[in-house]
């Protein structure tokens, strides 16, 4: 692992004389790179349309798939039927998209239907309640869900197949159900040594108190090797790809004033993003002088809002711009690195699952998209997302072998190994302004480990405290 | 009228004149029909709206009935080729582009 590398030897160079002979040169390891951002790519960009088109085309990609597993699962001569044929009491399977009613999820036609003259929504952390109900959706039909299924796991937009029968009462009583689970995946190269990708997220530039700065330049003098001595520094050269996962502006620099204030109040005052921009473009500058670096944008960064979000412009870093080894990535970001399938987002698709289910660990939520095959369900239902109509780009259609989230509160990490040997890398990856953490992949055995750039953890406050008082 | 407004028609001379050219345009781009070709029109206007009433297409608003019918194909969903070959070969003619209810606003 990467600690191993980077622990000071006998032979350290630290705290000696300048010596007389050259310092060695680490050559840094330049992997094979392949980005495959054409997948999440918008075109003609037309809002014309209605979102029926994606859960059509969502439910059209998923059936024959979830036939598929339905007949693993309950034997191949399980009754598949849609809901306009079903008979009331035959045991049999439908597949369908999941609709959750919530008492509790904001609506914008509740807030402007005057009559009611109700105060407007308080935004909450979780808009599950004991009422919701799940419903599951057809081309045609739709039915009421009961039986063992689990209400408040489940989110809106997740296709699944269902067993079980219709009661008299209309409703369907679940006996057991199945999702499309990992689809499959390529082989891995095996690789002769270690190679590391370095992911971090939250950098949050721009924000009012500058904490995270000492942190941030710690960490790109770790990755250009300019901290530590020369085990550290060879150390440094084995990370061939950093890969910054969204958030890299504060959401301090989204203060609405332009748009509420008056026009020559505001003239004067310049947007707080443009100094932050500036911010990281001088760190990219750092970076991108020495390994390559992929940019993703994230949910308070300056592109579009909705899913997927498109790489962020040129033109905002005129420093590191110039540099072939910026890559400006979309978002959700899709590369092959040595061979090792990367796939994840910035984030905005795990924290609203959070906020529409029970679970709260990211790390769960991360492998139930994986489950499901399907990178953002609840898209466009409360995910904002571009209205596609020819095909779903959120559903995986090959299995990654890092499969990431951004902005998550902690770092996570999982191995998860599929039914037909599928081997995936689970990553939350932690908001770097809150917990000076980022994470190093290993390419070769597919371990990852934290690196944190702070010397007060949160678990040894006490600690702490007693080393700056000595 | 025109000696009294001689100034008014002189300024927006050109805007008439486009508007002139567009009725025309207008009287003149249904071809001359005779009672076949208008049986066979029918004809065809009801097999593609026969198509836009199959929901196991998906959805027809907002899209074109060419798109519609690739998206279905792209997913295994065998839509007729006949359908195709006719929405190709009046690719240009917005009567046969456009699903039924493409008049209806959103």
């Amino acid at each position: 692992m990467f600690s191993d590398l980077s622990t000071p030897r006998d032979d350290s160079s630290l705290l000696c004389r300048p010596t007389e002979d050259l310092a060695p040169v680490f050559e840094r390891a330049s992997p094979a790179y392949s980005p495959c951002f054409e997948r999440f790519g918008v075109g003609e960009r037309s809002f014309s349309r209605q979102y029926a088109h994606i859960y059509a085309a969502r439910l059209m990609q998923m059936r024959p798939l979830l036939t598929e597993k339905a007949e693993q699962k309950w034997g191949s001569d399980v009754l598949v039927r849609k809901l306009c044929d079903l008979q009331a009491g035959e045991q049999c399977c439908i597949v369908g998209t999941l609709f959750k009613r919530m008492d509790l999820q904001p609506s914008i036609l509740k807030e402007i239907s005057e009559e009611h003259n109700l105060l407007p929504q308080p935004p909450r952390v979780k808009y599950i309640s004991d009422t919701d109900e799940l419903i599951l959706e057809d081309e045609l039909q739709r039915i009421k869900l009961e039986g063992k299924i689990n209400r408040d796991r489940c989110v809106t937009g997740s296709v699944i197949a269902v067993y079980g029968a219709e009661r008299n009462d209309g409703k369907f009583t679940v006996e057991d159900f199945c999702t499309a689970d990992l689809p499959a995946q390529s082989v891995r190269p095996a690789l002769d040594s270690d190679r590391f990708v370095l992911l971090v997220s939250g950098l949050g530039l721009g924000s009012s108190h500058a904490d995270s700065m000492l942190g941030l330049q710690l960490l790109v003098d770790m990755v250009t090797g300019q901290l530590g001595d020369q085990g550290e520094q060879s150390g440094a050269a084995t990370i061939s790809r950093v890969l910054m996962a969204g958030n890299l502006l504060s959401q301090s620099t989204q203060d609405k004033d332009g748009s509420t204030k008056a026009k020559y109040l505001t003239k004067k005052t310049q947007a707080g993003s443009v100094e932050a921009i500036r911010l990281l473009d001088e760190l990219l500058f750092q970076l991108v002088t020495s390994v390559p670096v992929d940019v993703m944008p994230g949910q308070y960064d300056p592109t579009n809002y909705t899913l997927p979000q498109q790489p962020l412009h040129r033109c905002m870093f005129p420093l590191s711009s110039v540099y072939p080894t910026l890559q400006l990535a979309s978002n959700p970001y899709q590369a092959t690195v040595d061979g090792v399938k990367f796939l994840g987002t910035s984030g905005q698709n795990v924290s609203d699952i959070v906020r529409y289910s029970s679970m709260n660990s990211h790390l769960e939520i991360l492998e139930e998209t994986l489950r499901l095959r399907h990178l953002a369900p609840t898209a466009p239902d409360t995910l904002g997302c571009y209205p596609f109509y020819m095909k779903d780009p959120f559903i995986l259609e090959e299995c990654p072998h890092v499969y990431f989230s951004g902005n998550a509160p902690t770092f996570e990490s999982k191995r998860l190994t599929g039914a037909d040997g599928q081997e995936i890398l689970l990553v939350t990856v932690p908001t770097f302004h809150s917990t000076q953490t980022a994470c190093l992949v290993n390419l070769r055995t597919l371990e990852c480990e934290p690196i944190s750039f702070t010397a007060f953890s949160a678990g040894d406050d006490d600690e702490s405290e007693m080393n700056i008082s000595h | 009228m025109t000696t009294k407004n001689g100034l008014i028609t002189d300024s927006f001379k050109v805007v008439k004149k486009a508007r002139k050219v567009a009725k025309r345009d207008e009287t003149l781009a249904p071809p001359p029909q005779n009672a076949e070709t208008s049986i066979r029109q029918h004809e065809e206007q009801q097999k593609l709206i026969q198509f836009d009433l199959d929901w196991r297409f998906g959805p027809s608003t907002g899209i074109s009935r060419l798109q519609r019918w690739d998206r279905a194909k792209l997913h295994g969903l065998n839509p007729p080729e006949d359908i195709r070959e006719l929405l190709l070969l009046k690719q240009n003619n917005q009567e046969y582009k456009l699903s039924l209810w493409s008049q209806y606003p959103l």
